[in-house]
């Protein structure tokens, strides 16, 4: 675009690509905020104009869950055979024998290191008393990955062998990682009926497109001459495939494997949510509903401490390792095999072990009395956060601003000063040539003033439209406006808004706090020697967790269920910031150096516009992240398109369900689609 | 199967294009029917399409050491992967031993490359995953070799490019130089009679190199195979080559022997690139001979046929006389004059004998 190039000063005003696109919708804001009051279809998208798209989703279907339903069931049947009979041995293999397993495992892949928290871990969990709960939900893991695996590496296999199909299959990737967990779950019980099956499948199905994306980049990446010194060699197409590129394509592979176990396990626990399976989501959840904080802590313990078990010992597939003497694993297994059968012999039954149920109390009490002590101040955070930042988000100033929180009440004149302050800011911005700054302003002001959920629809969806024209072009404008036309007619719109609001006040926190992290563990590697076991913790710790924390300190609400997704979505926002800033390339900052830069003036005028694409992209994963939880911490109380999918599922509505999960996936595709476009657009600008 | 034909050469190309971009068959064969070579290739420029390699013609005879030097982008590499068939030509034909291989069936070309064709790679090609032996072995496992059979043949392969001993150490452990030789060796266990390689050398440091061009000579002395040889290096293609071809831009420019390509370069882009070689060293006596014996020659620093312009001109720094020359069995065979071996030796000081 040669605009971008042209001065902005010139008598002809010949604007950037940004300035147009911000002056557009801020004149369609200013519009739709003056006239909204006479035009109410200027405001909220007219009843008349909806189809029953919900309706017709649910027939459709509806139908055709009806068509594969005595297959699926069959399917059902067989699966559940090998599920039993995992479930049934790990339930009666004395603990000993499955820790001593595990601990032999995890000698084998990582030494003492890995085999002590092999070995800490399982002895946690046995004696937390939850060992059955913990057999159950491992039972499912284990006949779950497998399929998943399979799925992954024939997906990815069919991707790479025949490139046609490569664009088509990402899609369906991206689709099938952006609809949100609990969205999966209503079809699948239709199909497959209730029970721990259904948690089998979508864990299966959740977890299959990371194995898939990671086969497919890894035989991307595999070196060309690689590839040639195997056709050299005479070798057919299945040759090369399995002989040569799989095996060197493997670390690749390994990584997708350990992402495929960490969503399968996190699926398996969210399916908890269907019941019928004495699994420990389900115990979570149980004890949670009764309010019985100590319980659920340490039944989420026992979740973490599965999480980490597994996410170690699978990471270290991944990296070049040592071999391990094989006659220590099978010495330890012995040692676990020979204790095992004394406690065959002795009838010592795990789950009555139970020795931290003292520990479950003393938190159950601690937290009791924590929040009673200082019940006032929590409530004081909550209040605050609500009436000053959450809530004037939502329904705007304009309603939020009232006597009983603010001292008063907001008026027609509030708005006129306030706009007239706003005009200042923008008029002095855009006379110093920063058009495009001085309209944004304005249009964030506007959206503030009248509030995220109640924004009229011809803003939103003309201003993400506008963003699609300056991040890509007019491919994604029509993108945009087809995606949020469908949520428009669906009448999902208003629940849709509700949803933006409040994963776009947690993304802004997150960006805000996890920007500031990123940049501090960039500067200061002792920073982020503390910053980097948390960000770790967090990124395994099943989502479903996160629930866990938030509830005992501030009860069902929507400000525990803001927290829940800030904590599970400010990761990848400290990582990639920490990592753009550091990956400028080390001739780049001896250049800086050498000109004279302090250590600052290089962080500003080198390393961050350097970083800028990674740092975009870490706010696209933020999103996403922001988007997947927000489906859970419906559990605990959000408004908004969660809750319906979460609501269609306890009355196995699949119109519902499969609307409000396709308008979720919907959001999150458009934001993802919106940044991946601004942080290509900045790649290309540095050359990358 | 095609007869083998034992009066054909090795390798035989004819009117080769590689062409990159969309629809280029087509659009090839359209350009072509109006117009020479460089007609055509700025014809298929014009519609954003990349003539990587044009209309290549050349003869690998038996036993012979075919250079093909360029710089990078020249297309070199595109054209040994055409001969290999690694990747499709655009138009014209590849004879190896008299057979078509463009026209050969998916099934005919992995019988080939399974006993015919070996090929070494700039960055080694080896496979990760496998050990050293495992690696020189797998041409062989291809084959349906049994396991003992391989591990035998790759010892003897290993044994011949000086390995022997790290039979089962992973290629990450391995420097740069024994990472090659475990790729030559790879390419020499079934005994093919075809050899690519493509800049083999390319990747490692001077010394080592010039190590391996000497170990690489003494194999192809015993071994005697028809050998593609792709460099960038120019002083690696004289020391090397029997023949060399010199491409630019997709184009072969000049084909001769390494006394040719630097006595007799057709352009200035071709003296360019022999601007820093000591023609001496590459050049022998025969090639500055004089049309006639004159009658008398009162000098004889006894120099013989096959004696290199260095050499000879310092048995005759002081002669100013034209002198005799001799072959093997002792008869005169012609004369040269000092003065001119001198003026050959400085070719590119504008005192050239070519007329520049």
């Amino acid at each position: 675009m040669t605009a971008l190039q042209h001065e902005e000063t010139g008598p002809a005003r010949a604007f950037s690509r940004g300035a147009k696109a911000a002056l557009l919708v801020l004149a369609v804001g200013i519009t739709c905020r003056l006239l909204g009051a006479q035009f109410d279809w200027l405001v909220g998208w007219p009843d008349a104009l909806t189809v029953p798209m919900t309706d017709w989703v649910g027939a459709a279907v509806g139908w055709f869950l009806s068509v594969f339903k005595p297959m699926a069931r069959a399917f059902s049947q067989l699966l559940s055979y090998p599920m039993e009979w995992v479930g049934a041995a790990l339930r009666s293999a004395p603990w000993p024998l499955v820790v001593g397993a595990v601990t032999a495992i995890g000698w084998l892949i990582g030494g003492f290191r890995l085999a002590a928290l092999g070995f800490i871990g399982l002895g946690f969990v046995v004696i937390s008393g939850y060992w059955i709960e913990g057999m159950n939900t491992l039972a499912l893991v284990t006949v779950s990955v497998p399929l998943a695996v399979f799925l992954g590496m024939a997906i990815g296999i069919l991707a790479f062998e025949v490139p046609r199909l490569k664009g088509a299959v990402n899609g369906l990737l991206d689709v099938m990682q952006t609809v949100p967990a609990f969205a999966y779950l209503t079809p699948l019980i239709v199909l497959f009926g209730f029970g721990p099956v259904v948690g089998l499948i979508a864990s299966a199905i959740y977890a299959a497109p990371p194995m898939a994306r990671n086969v497919l980049l890894g035989l991307e990446r595999v070196d060309e001459e690689i590839r040639e010194a195997a056709v050299m060699s005479g070798g057919t197409r299945r040759q090369q495939l399995f002989l040569i590129e799989i095996p060197a394509a493997s670390q690749q592979i390994m990584v997708g494997f350990n992402q495929c176990l960490m969503a399968a396990l996190s699926m398996v626990i969210i399916a908890a949510v269907i019941g019928g399976f004495e699994d420990i989501g389900w115990e979570v959840l149980l004890t949670m509903r009764k309010a019985q904080f100590g319980p659920a802590f340490l039944a989420g313990s026992v979740i973490v401490v599965f999480a980490v078990v597994i996410d170690r010992l699978s990471a270290a597939l991944a990296e070049q390792r040592v071999a391990q003497s094989k006659r220590v694993a099978l010495a330890i297994f012995a040692v676990g095999a020979a204790v095992a059968l004394w406690s065959v012999l002795a009838n010592w039954n795990p789950s009555g072990v139970a020795m931290l149920d003292g520990l479950a109390e003393t938190v159950d009490t601690g937290v009791g009395t924590f929040t009673a002590n200082n019940g006032a101040a929590l409530d004081a955070v909550k209040n605050t956060s609500m009436f000053y930042g959450l809530l004037p988000l939502r329904i705007g100033l304009a309603d939020a601003v009232l006597p009983f929180t603010w001292g008063f009440k907001w008026t027609a004149a509030h708005s006129m000063g306030f706009f007239a302050i706003v005009a200042v800011i923008s008029g002095v911005l855009a006379l110093r040539g920063q058009v495009t700054a001085g309209a944004v302003v304005a249009i964030a002001a506007l959206f503030l003033e009248i509030g995220v959920a109640q924004a009229p629809w011809p803003l939103v969806v003309i201003g993400a439209a506008a963003l699609g024209w300056v991040s890509r072009g007019w491919s994604l404008v029509r993108l945009v406006v087809i995606l949020l036309g469908l949520i428009l007619l669906s009448g999902l719109w208003e629940r849709a808004l509700l949803s933006l609001y409040l994963s776009g006040a947690s993304v802004a926190a997150c960006a805000v706090v996890g920007g500031a992290l990123g940049f501090l563990s960039a500067t200061s590697t002792r920073v982020w020697a503390v910053v980097r076991p948390f960000c770790d913790m967090l990124q395994t710790i099943p989502m479903f967790v996160f629930l866990i924390p938030v509830l005992m300190f501030f009860q069902i609400g929507e400000f525990s269920a803001f927290l829940a997704i800030c904590m599970y979505a400010v990761v990848p926002m400290i990582r990639y910031t920490r990592q753009g800033l550091i990956s400028t390339p080390e001739d780049m900052i001896e250049a800086a150096t050498a000109s004279g830069a302090g250590k600052w003036q290089t962080m500003i005028e080198v390393r961050a516009p350097y970083a800028a694409p990674t740092i975009l992209l870490g706010l696209n994963q933020t999103i996403l992240y922001a988007f997947a939880m927000l489906v859970i911490a419906a559990l605990i109380g959000t408004t908004g398109l969660g809750q319906s999918i979460y609501l269609a599922l306890g009355q196995a509505d699949v119109g519902l369900g499969v609307t409000a999960g396709a308008a979720m996936a919907i959001l999150a595709l458009v934001a993802d689609r919106l940044v991946q476009g601004f942080a290509d657009k900045r790649r290309k600008a540095l050359g990358l | 199967m095609t007869k083998k034909n034992s009066t054909a050469p090795a390798i035989a190309v004819e009117d080769l294009w590689q062409v990159f971009g969309e629809n280029a068959a087509s659009v090839l064969r359209d350009a072509r029917e109006a117009g020479d070579d460089h007609a055509v290739a700025e014809t298929l420029k014009g519609k954003n399409l990349i003539p990587a390699v044009r209309a290549a013609n050349f003869e690998v005879k038996s036993g012979e050491l075919f250079v093909i030097m360029g710089l990078s982008g020249s297309g070199k590499s595109t054209l040994i992967r055409c001969i290999s068939r690694l990747i499709e030509p655009t138009a014209g034909s590849v004879h190896i031993d008299g057979e078509d291989i463009l026209k050969a069936s998916e099934k005919r070309l992995i019988d080939l490359r399974r006993n015919k064709l070996g090929m070494v790679f700039q960055h080694f090609g080896l496979f990760p995953h496998m050990t050293v032996a495992d690696n020189v072995g797998f041409p062989l496992k291809m084959q349906g070799a049994g396991k003992a059979e391989r591990r035998k043949r790759a010892f003897e392969v290993l044994d011949l490019v000086g390995l022997t001993g790290r039979e089962d150490a992973y290629p990450r452990n391995l420097s740069g130089g024994q990472r090659q030789r475990v790729g030559i060796a790879r390419s020499l266990a079934v005994n093919p009679d075809i050899w690519f390689l493509d800049e083999p050398f390319s990747a490692l440091d001077p010394l080592i190199r010039r190590q391996l061009q000497d170990e690489f000579l003494n194999i192809q002395a015993t071994l005697k195979k028809s050998i593609v040889f792709i460099t960038h290096d120019i002083q690696e293609a004289l020391k090397l080559a029997d023949r060399i071809a010199i491409m630019r831009d997709g184009e072969v420019v000049q084909i001769g022997t390494p006394e040719d390509i630097v006595l007799r370069p057709v352009d200035d882009y071709v003296r360019e690139f022999t601007r820093d070689v000591p023609k001496g060293r590459h050049a022998c006596v025969e090639s500055v001979m004089l049309d006639q014996v004159p009658e008398a020659m009162p000098d004889d620093p006894k120099l013989r046929v096959g004696m290199t312009l260095s050499t000879a001109l310092e048995k005759c720094m002081d002669l100013y006389e034209p002198v005799p020359v001799w072959d093997a069995a002792g008869n005169m065979v012609g004369a040269v004059h000092p003065a001119e071996l001198a003026a050959a030796l400085h070719v590119d000081d504008g005192t050239g004998t070519d007329g520049e």
